[in-house]
């Protein structure tokens, strides 16, 4: 060919000092920290507020843990398949992952002071006329909640941990035996991470009514949470070469490839999402309709109120996209998919508000701590991953595959 | 020789041959020659490989194939005459409550809704790359040649046709020669009834 | 075969070669072709007349249940739903894995998946049809079996599109089609290589008549990849779709032990599991038989092992979610049908079911056991085995402890519920066997792509990294140092 190799420089791969993406952990910081004392203030106005405050607290926590395990998937998935085409953002799923720990400290308001407030099978006098719940006690009970979750936050915080720092080790030494060494951990790996993600979503979204069930709820949070991951790494991504990172390093292959597997999960999470409503549905059996009936209605006086909401996310996380998504050309405009990715971000928001706020207001209603906590959780979310970034080099630099990655063409 | 020489090309009257076939040994060497070819401005010609030679369309400058749309088309259509069918039957022509349901009962027409739309996408997809790519062509000038059996085992070929406005006859036989073609030839167009001997 | 290559370990630089034996496209085609061209081997008949006579069976036991009804077979009261449904569900899902082989591997770039995807393609086709045979004949009526088609007909009745078992029809069906289409636009190549080293006048025109007078043309290739990534594009929400359905026959129902929503993704993944188990047999025999161990390697049996391992572990991710439930759910009928499950009457099957499905692929962890031909083979079948068992499970434990316990009773199978279970793969191995007897059995135009000398840009260095902190120009400058390759 007439043209000689790509050039790709590695230096250009770090955080510039003074720019404004190493200026960013501080300013996120800050807000972050201004929204957090904002919510608690606004929280300790009156009883009502502090039950709005932990609903919309659970909202934005499992909003950015969702970004945080999903990308610890990628990162799962991508070593076990010994994948190639996948190690330019690899580091950036790493970086996001490792936000788990301090979303863990970002639980503990849930777990220490919202219990009550938030889960109905913690209250002694609802438990005591309830067989169900009573059958349910050697499960939903306290100190069983607080010590999983202190379970499944160890094993992703472990995962997360071990994932960056390896690949991170490797940029300094160069050490292929690091390469097997995550392919070698990442089947047992996926394993541990399905099993805590099923019943972290079961512990804290699915228990929100303690008399519903449903088999396929674990898949239901793992599909919404990949979805979410995989749209932030296509904005992060988006957002770092627009700043004059990636350059040579990105290309329209990458994006093409991200933007599919977004497109696939977003039609995994509407086909797991529709199977959960049309057998419930289907089967009208009274103790699992309930669950879909206070989604789809709402109060005497406004008897449709929580129906637009499930309206808007079978449309909006599934129709839309889906035709949006699909044309190649969209995939690889940068542009367009940016506005997808952020699309598919808003829409998962929209999901884990769906799942959670019925269980405090049977008509739907938006409050101002909803702002607050997404801004107060979300300030910090960037500040530490903002931190991350800053941290090292932005791809994993010395990686035995980043040559393939790099010079990676789609079918 | 039986099914494959049934037709004579349309463009067959006035022109002596049909125009010339390189074969070349590697794939990188086609590609190479491919990308001669369209820099020399050639517009009838094509590159014919056992295998699809990966980016070689690129090498060739040609557009991207339209079947998406058509796909895209069909699909709708059948997704829509499924969910149709299925409307009309349970409310106007056989209205009859199951189960305690509505008639219009949407979630339950999804199931077949969905397959009817992949059945119309999956026969839009094959028969329209049939129609795009004339298929079935039994007979083509190209079987003649006696060398061209390989294409389905292990020869890269570029075939120029002589109805090409830059083609001339000896210019772009040697044109294939030195692109590295290891052997090149004029292929004819016969009347397929005196067509006996041919391989 | 001599000694072959050892291809399982991929290196992290570089990648393993995905066939061995210093293959060449001509010598490719010779190993492809000859099987088709050859005369028949006698192993051949030694496994073409057993699946013949099988079939035979086949026949006998569908005649024989359209003349007598379904009496012959082990049905009661509780139990409505016998081998013909398990069968049913059986073949299906064993279908899956050639689907997931040719559509979902070939999305996800897994080219290793060209040396056996035109056999699991096969294998899907068969399967689909075995599958199909079950609804049509299993009320004992197959002259009314019209009345599950969307007809106009004389009763001006129509077909009650919110019942599961029609959108089975449509589902499965459907399937077969496109399957079918998916493997035929795949073969016409080869087809073509078929026709132009045939030497006989009839080989020719057969040959030919199938291979619509392909002749490579690029022009062509580049509509006929564009079909074939849609085409897989389209058969992957499809087989999804398939098992799913296949699922709400029974989880659209109100039964403990088959309403739960977790069935379609479950059955999916079991689907794929059973799959991916007759895959196995059916490699390991026609590597041997057609001496291609060198294309189907060492390193497609371990990754098809990897792949039985996850969805072995997915399905028994599934069994414990839904025992965990079932207790969870404080729903007493719920407990009752699967505690009755492990420890009631066909507790046998459960645990044969359990120790084959979620136990036997565990052993696929260790790198000496996803290598091991023998076990391979073992485990390949004791899967089959416990897959079968799933859906008897499913099917008889759910319904034989009825709501009301007067009506309890125990589902024995009859010699001819046997019969067709054995006599439905009878047509199975005489349809593959026939397959592999007169079809390339490998995929030569997709196997030839993967070759390194396929690649035009072979050697090229397409990319060049310069390290953080090196002298930028010099390096750029410089003469390519290694890397590239795309």
């Amino acid at each position: 060919m007439s043209h000689g190799p790509r050039i790709v420089h590695l230096d250009q791969l770090v955080i510039r000092p003074g720019s404004g993406w190493a200026r960013l952990p501080l300013i996120a910081a800050a807000v972050g920290v201004v929204f957090t004392v904002v919510s608690v203030v606004l929280a300790m106005g009156s009883e009502e507020n502090a039950k709005q405050f932990f609903h919309s607290w659970l909202v934005a926590v499992i909003f950015f843990l969702g970004i945080g395990l999903g990308c610890l998937f990628f990162v799962l998935i991508q070593h076990a398949a010994k994948a190639g085409w996948g190690v330019v953002v690899r580091r950036l799923a790493e970086n996001l992952a490792c936000t788990v720990p301090l979303l863990a400290v970002l639980f503990v308001p849930v777990a220490a002071l919202g219990m009550y407030d938030l889960f109905h099978w913690t209250h002694a006098d609802a438990v005591a006329h309830d067989r169900l719940l009573q059958g349910k006690q050697p499960w939903l009970n306290e100190s069983g909640f607080w010590i999983r979750a202190v379970v499944y936050f160890a094993v992703w915080t472990a995962l997360a941990l071990f994932f960056r720092n390896a690949s991170r080790r490797q940029d300094a030494s160069g050490d292929d035996g690091l390469s097997r060494r995550m392919a070698r951990f990442s089947p047992p790996a996926i394993a541990l991470f399905a099993l805590t993600l099923t019943f972290a979503g079961f512990d804290w979204l699915m228990s929100l009514e303690p008399h519903w069930y449903s088999t396929m709820f674990g898949v239901y949070f793992f599909a919404g949470t990949i979805v979410s991951a995989l749209a932030a790494l296509i904005v992060l991504t988006l957002l770092l070469e627009s700043a004059g990172y990636f350059r040579g390093v990105i290309t329209g292959e990458h994006l093409h490839d991200l933007g599919k597997l977004l497109f696939a999960f977003t039609v995994f999470w509407a086909y797991i999402a529709f199977s959960q409503f049309f057998l419930i549905w289907y089967a009208n059996i009274p103790e699992e309709t309930n669950w879909f009936l206070s989604r789809l209605h709402g109060t005497p006086e406004n008897p449709a109120s929580w129906r637009g909401a499930t309206m808007l996310l079978a449309i909006g996380h599934f129709a839309i996209p889906f035709f949006v998504l699909m044309p190649r050309t969209i995939k690889r405009n940068r542009r367009l998919l940016m506005v997808g990715a952020l699309w598919m971000l808003a829409m998962h928001l929209w999901d884990v508000f769906w799942l959670v706020m019925p269980n405090l207001h049977r008509e739907m209603t938006f409050s101002l701590l909803d702002v607050t906590s997404l801004l107060g959780v979300g300030g910090l979310f960037a500040a530490t991953a903002g931190w991350l970034l800053s941290r090292g080099s932005l791809v994993p630099s010395r990686d035995p595959r980043l040559v393939e990655s790099l010079a990676f063409e789609n079918v | 020789m039986g099914l494959m020489h049934l037709d004579v090309p349309e463009a067959s009257g006035g022109y002596s041959h049909y125009g010339v076939l390189a074969r070349f040994r590697t794939a990188k060497a086609l590609y190479r020659a491919c990308e001669a070819v369209r820099d020399a401005g050639y517009s009838k010609w094509d590159a014919l490989t056992p295998f699809p030679v990966h980016g070689l369309e690129k090498a060739m400058g040609l557009k991207p194939s339209r079947l998406p749309f058509l796909v895209l088309a069909t699909g709708l259509t059948g997704a829509g005459l499924g969910f149709g069918l299925q409307s009309w039957v349970h409310i106007m022509a056989y209205p009859l409550v199951i189960s305690g349901k509505p008639l219009f009962t949407w979630p339950a027409f999804v199931p077949v809704t969905f397959e009817l739309g992949v059945l119309g996408a999956a026969l839009g997809a094959v028969l329209g790359m049939f129609a795009l790519n004339k298929l079935p062509t039994y007979h083509h000038p190209l079987f003649r040649s006696e060398n061209f059996a390989r294409v389905t085992d292990d020869g890269l070929f570029i075939a120029i046709e002589s109805w090409d406005p830059k083609y001339d006859d000896q210019g772009t036989a040697d044109f294939l020669s030195g692109l590295g073609a290891v052997e090149v030839e004029r292929v004819p167009i016969e009347d397929p009834r005196d067509d006996e001997g041919a391989a | 075969m001599a000694q072959s290559q050892d291809n399982t370990h991929e290196p992290v630089t570089g990648r393993a070669p995905l066939i061995v034996g210093g293959y060449d496209f001509r010598s490719l085609t010779e190993a492809v072709a000859v099987p088709v061209e050859r005369k028949t081997p006698i192993g051949w008949w030694f496994f073409f007349l057993p699946s013949l006579a099988l079939l035979g069976l086949f026949g006998v036991s569908i005649g024989w249940l359209f003349w007598e009804g379904t009496g012959i077979w082990g049905l009661n009261n509780p139990v409505s739903w016998g081998f013909a449904i398990v069968n049913f569900v059986f073949w299906v899902g064993i279908g899956h894995a050639g689907t997931l082989i040719s559509a979902i591997l070939f999305l996800f770039r897994q080219k290793w998946r060209t040396s056996i995807n035109r056999a699991a393609e096969a294998m899907t086709i068969f399967a689909v049809m075995c599958a199909m045979v079950f609804p049509g004949i299993h009320v004992g009526r197959v002259w009314v079996a019209y009345w599950m088609f969307p007809l106009p007909n004389q009763m001006d009745m129509w077909p009650n599109f919110r019942s599961p078992l029609i959108w089975d029809v449509f589902a499965v069906s459907i399937y077969g089609t496109v399957s079918l289409m998916f493997w035929y636009v795949g073969l016409i190549p080869d087809l073509a290589t078929i026709r132009d080293r045939a030497k006989t006048r009839i080989r020719k025109l057969a040959y030919g008549a199938f291979a619509l007078g392909w002749r490579g043309s690029h022009r062509n290739w580049l509509h006929y990849e564009r079909a074939y990534l849609m085409l897989a594009g389209l058969a992957t929400p499809l087989v999804l779709s398939v098992h799913s359905v296949v699922s709400m026959d029974f989880a659209t129902a109100q039964l403990p032990g088959w309403h739960t929503t977790i069935f379609p993704p479950y059955f999916v993944a079991g689907a794929i599991f059973s799959g991916f188990a007759m895959v196995m047999t059916l490699m390991l025999i026609c590597r041997v038989l057609f001496r291609m161990e060198d294309i189907i390697t060492m390193r497609h049996l371990e990754n098809m092992a990897k792949i039985m391992l996850l969805t072995g572990c997915m399905v028994g991710y599934a069994y414990a979610i839904e025992m965990f439930i079932a207790w969870y759910s404080g729903n007493p009928y719920e407990q009752f049908a699967f505690a009755n499950r492990a420890l009631g009457p066909y507790a046998w099957a459960y645990w044969i079911m359990v120790s084959c499905n979620v136990i036997t692929p565990q052993l696929f962890w260790f790198k000496k056991m996803r290598n091991h031909i023998g076990w391979l083979f073992v485990s390949s079948i004791l899967i089959n085995i416990g897959m079968w068992f799933e859906r008897f499970v499913i099917v008889a434990s759910s319904l034989h402890r009825d709501f009301l316990p007067a009506s309890w009773d125990y589902y024995q199978a009859t010699f001819w519920d046997f019969a067709s279970l054995i006599g439905s793969f009878g047509l199975f191995f005489t349809m593959f066997c026939l397959f592999a007897r007169f079809l390339p059995m490998v995929a030569t135009a997709e196997v030839k792509t993967v070759l390194p000398e396929a690649d035009p840009h072979q050697g090229e260095e397409l990319v060049r990294v310069v390290p953080v902190g090196s002298d930028t120009d010099a390096l750029a400058q410089a003469a390519p140092a290694g890397g590239g390759g795309a």
